[in-house]
């Protein structure tokens, strides 16, 4: 409140006033407080400081002059002290039941508490939240201290005091928010576990850090010091708030520069969005000149995080390629790389929204020229019309089956080769159309050419394991043309049943152990299998067991009923090994 | 057939990749081991002029620049800015990603890698460092202005004294049980009892202004973090010594120096025992006017170091010399001080002002180029990174 108009001192009264409470001459006052004690000796010594301001330019002698100088100093020094202790007394970190992130509340309190000669407004975005840290009686005795040091030219004074209070405050509410600092050293040796705590806690504390409290230090800077002087508001504000702003950031900076590697991608990106969330905010509160440097920080470590995010999903690409494991999975099931990298790209589609944004280039794959054996080709001719970063995600789909071809042919036997392959490649295609992003984005063409992919797999098994199973029932060859037989050569004949009895319990030994563990695909094999060799061999007892049978132990020769082969079938790509072998179910 | 096959393979590669370069081996050896002369002498030449600064620079001010000056500071970072870039081009351009990964580089980039990030919380501990400065600033050109006034009267010199006071305190903090101890109590201008603000005045000062600067962790030490960036680093012997070794080592021994000079000029969390030496074999040529500053620094750090020194910048120094002077001044001021006193002051008075016009103009700048050294330095470090991840053979986790 400022002191009545009409109350008049004279400069002796005046000066008797300040004199009076010089801290260094005595002990009273240096016990009591000004600011503390009622409000007419407030208002007094206000007057006081008011008359001897004045009486510089009036008074004439120097003598006169020198009192005068004097006492303003002995002034200045006191109401820095006063200044000092209101905002000691008014200070208190944050309490942390205010401190939930703005953004989620309902209610925004749109500047209630502010005084409405305050004519700056800076509300652009409703997530920012002030809220009255000193109480607004405070915020008047400071302002009254703040314009009179300021107009004595003790600014420099004023903006240390008030910038040493509130920095050790804004500190002490940045340890309640659990913000750590950290160096850069410490964040590369923590294991990424505990950085993806650190990075959501560091989210959770930066949306309060700079839609609360460090709007609301902006608040109380305005409140105090707007209109007293050129640009000191500013100068208070970045004298608080400079030291924390750049602490925060830092650590969203080590995160930014910290070695690349797949698993990091995602917390990366939820850093990233939610800094780019908090982008227009820091434009706001930092809009001064002087404050440029923190939104440039900003801007950069936002622009880093993207480039990370970019690097590592390259980095991926090259590890699915190069990915070097030689021990061929036990059965011929699915690959943990081809798990991996699924879950991975779903995973990526999740995040398709940012990632649209930041992937903007094609994957660099190989040219169909380049005659490179390491790396696939991919023509992009196809692919009109797809976003980047869905062509980086075929791509890698692309390099997975590359890779997994080349791991197909250390299996020894070839029939497994094309299991493999069909079983990871089924895979592929069940999580791409499991996750309605991924599948928008593969597109339902490359999805058929996949799926054609498999399919020609589990034709090239069954090439391969049942061509020469099926060659022993075939009739050509057991027709000859002699004397003693009746058209049909009984040892060749014999031969046939052996061999392919044989082959069979080998095959069936053999590829029970192998797994296909999607049941519908290890059906629709079943089936295929038994749609050819089930008639074939029906056909070959029909015509040729008398022929047996009619010679000395047939048994030997005829092992199997037809039934017997419709159970060994189900035997097949169960992933363990059969508890007995083909037995004659059927006598 | 195995061979040819290799061959073949190895022999389209070279196609694609070292499309540009000639394929006689021995006229790029001899480019090559151009290349590296120059680079060495450029480095060297460059440290000469730091050792003996000319006077082109408009922010020198008259006269030279003055050895750990920011002026001069600035010098160095301009000349590590370069040394960096040309040494990025060395290691980078037009080469076979997979030389990196060859030894004895397989061994030594990593090493470098590791160095460069452990200079980034240098950068920002020096950071911080600044921050600090600008308060003492701040605090210099109150007893400026105020002792600036004619006639000096009581007053103002209370004002200078109480500030002065203030600056030796900030600028004692370092300095345990020293001479700053005495002036914290009076950056109050009385002693609070009890209060709202509980802690003791000295303590709360002293707090208060290491709260205000000490930005790094707990613990950090600026003296151990330059120890472990200089513990590995050996400069390559014998058949290592041609070859890109040598200007990695010489990188690494150009980072070091900055580095080290930064924290030795700059007030930076934990300098105790700070490494007054990091070798430099005294035989490499051109490492002697590097050599040379290092001594010289050296030994101003061991003049300070009992004392307790706020840092070696020349304009801190200027503080501490003049603050102490001024302070002097200001405790035994009658109303009446001799005219000559009074000259005396004035020109004192005179230098701190300028000093606090130097720092006025040059220590903004000087922040913004620390951050481009760090921008540089995280920019290599990726480059490289990215090399090594392509030749995929990145075997140990580096930093």
């Amino acid at each position: 409140m400022e002191p009545p108009e009409d109350a008049n001192l004279g400069l002796d009264e005046a000066e008797e006033i300040i004199l009076r409470w010089d801290s260094t001459a005595s002990e009273e006052a240096r016990e009591k407080m000004i600011f503390e004690g009622n409000r007419d000796e407030v208002d007094r010594y206000l007057l006081a400081v008011d008359q001897i301001q004045r009486s510089i330019s009036s008074v004439s002698i120097s003598d006169d002059q020198a009192k005068v100088n004097s006492a303003i100093q002995i002034a200045m020094a006191r109401l820095e002290d006063e200044f000092r202790n209101i905002l000691l007394i008014h200070t208190s970190p944050i309490e942390t039941d205010t401190l939930t992130d703005p953004s989620s509340s309902i209610h925004s309190s749109v500047g209630a508490a502010r005084d409405s000669s305050n004519s700056v407004s800076y509300r652009s975005t409703s997530s920012i939240r002030e809220i009255d840290l000193i109480p607004s009686d405070a915020v008047i005795d400071l302002r009254s201290i703040a314009e009179r040091m300021i107009s004595a030219g003790y600014l420099r004074e004023c903006i240390q005091v008030y910038g040493s209070v509130r920095k050790s405050t804004v500190d002490s509410s940045f340890r309640r928010l659990g913000i750590e600092k950290l160096s850069i050293g410490d964040i590369q040796r923590l294991e990424w576990d505990q950085l993806e705590t650190k990075i959501r806690r560091w989210i959770r504390a930066a949306k309060v850090c700079i839609r609360i409290v460090f709007a609301s230090e902006k608040k109380l800077c305005e409140e105090i010091f707007d209109g007293v002087g050129t640009a000191i508001d500013d100068a208070c504000f970045m004298e608080t708030v400079k030291g924390p702003a750049i602490q925060l950031f830092n650590f969203a900076e080590a995160i930014s520069i910290s070695r690349r590697s797949p698993e990091k991608l995602f917390k990366i990106l939820d850093l990233h969005d939610a800094l780019m969330d908090l982008i227009p905010d820091i434009d706001v509160v930092f809009e001064s000149k002087s404050s440029e440097s923190i939104r440039i920080q900003a801007a950069e470590i936002l622009s880093r995080l993207a480039e990370a995010a970019r690097g590592i999903l390259s980095e991926f690409e090259n590890a699915v390629l190069r990915e070097p494991s030689r021990v061929p999975v036990p059965g011929g099931t699915i690959h943990p790389l081809t798990r991996y990298v699924m879950n991975y790209i779903s995973l990526i589609s999740d995040y398709k929204q940012t990632l649209n944004e930041l992937i903007v280039s094609k994957p660099s794959t190989g040219s169909r020229y380049s005659g490179d054996p390491t790396t696939p080709d991919m023509e992009f001719a196809e692919l009109e019309g797809k976003t980047p970063l869905a062509l980086h995600l075929i791509w890698i789909i692309v390099i997975l089956q590359f890779n997994l071809d080349g791991k197909s042919k250390h299996y020894k036997d070839a029939s497994l080769v094309h299991l493999f392959m069909m079983n990871n490649v089924h895979y592929i295609v069940q999580k791409v159309k499991g996750s309605p992003e991924l599948r928008e984005m593969i597109g339902d063409d490359y999805l058929r050419k996949l799926t054609g992919k498999f399919r020609l797999s589990a034709t090239n098994y069954q090439r391969a394991t049942w061509v020469r199973v099926l060659y022993c029932l075939r009739d050509e060859g057991l027709h000859v043309s002699g004397s003693f037989s009746s058209g049909v050569s009984k040892s060749a004949l014999r031969e046939r049943f052996k061999t392919f009895n044989a082959m069979l319990e080998d095959v069936h030994r053999t590829q029970a152990t192998w797994l296909i563990p999607d049941s519908q695909l290890r059906e629709e094999l079943r089936i295929s299998i038994s749609e050819k060799l089930i008639p074939a061999y029906r056909s070959f007892l029909g015509r040729f067991r008398n022929h047996i049978e009619s010679g000395k132990h047939p048994e030997n020769y005829i092992k199997y009923s037809v039934e017997d082969l419709e159970n060994a079938v189900l035997d097949f790509f169960e992933g363990y090994p059969i508890s007995q072998h083909l037995r004659r179910r059927s006598q | 057939m195995r061979a040819t096959e290799n061959n073949q393979g190895s022999f389209l590669n070279r196609i694609s990749i070292r499309r540009n370069q000639i394929v006689s081996m021995d006229v790029n050896h001899e480019q090559e081991l151009q290349d590296l002369d120059l680079f060495q002498k450029r480095v060297s030449d460059r440290f000469s002029n730091l050792f003996s600064p000319s006077d082109e620079s408009p922010i020198a001010g008259a006269g030279e620049t003055a050895l750990l000056s920011i002026a001069w500071l600035r010098k160095l970072l301009d000349v590590y800015l370069c040394c960096e870039a040309e040494f990025k081009v060395l290691l980078l351009m037009g080469r076979d990603p997979a030389h990196i990964s060859k030894a004895p580089l397989d061994r030594l980039v990593p090493e470098l890698l590791d160095r460069a990030v452990k200079s980034l919380d240098i950068c920002n501990a020096v950071t911080h460092g600044v921050e600090a400065i600008r308060h003492c600033q701040k605090l210099a050109e109150i007893a400026v202005s105020a002792l600036g006034q004619k006639p000096v009267g009581d007053g103002q010199v209370r004002r200078a004294k109480k500030a002065l006071n203030s600056l030796i305190a900030a600028m004692a903090v370092e300095d345990k049980d020293g001479i700053g101890g005495k002036f914290s109590d009076r950056a109050w201008s009385f002693g609070r009892k009890g209060g709202a603000g509980s802690a003791s005045s000295k303590d709360r000062t002293v707090g208060q202004f290491r709260s205000l600067w000490w930005g790094m962790a707990k613990g950090w030490s600026a003296a151990r973090q330059l120890q472990a960036m200089s513990s590995n680093l050996v400069a390559p012997r014998g058949a290592e010594s041609t070859g890109l070794a040598q200007p990695v080592y010489i990188m690494s021994t150009v980072m070091m120096f900055t580095m080290w000079a930064l924290v030795a000029a700059i007030p930076c969390q934990e300098r105790t025992g700070l490494a007054t030496h990091f070798p430099i074999p005294r035989h490499l040529s051109w490492a002697q006017p590097m050599i040379g500053l290092q001594e010289k620094i050296a030994d101003e750090w061991k003049k300070k170091e009992k004392k307790g020194s706020f840092g070696l910048l020349d304009e801190i120094q200027k503080l501490e010399k003049l603050g102490f002077s001024l302070t002097e001044f200001a405790e035994s001021f009658q109303f009446q001080a001799e005219s000559d006193r009074l000259e005396e002051v004035a020109t004192q008075v005179a230098e701190l002002a300028e000093t606090c016009q130097k720092m006025e103009e040059g220590l903004v700048p000087l922040q913004q180029q620390i951050r481009e050294v760090f921008h540089k330095v995280v920019r290599t470090r990726t480059e490289v990174l990215e090399v090594l991840d392509q030749s995929g053979k990145v075997s140990t986790p580096t930093m």
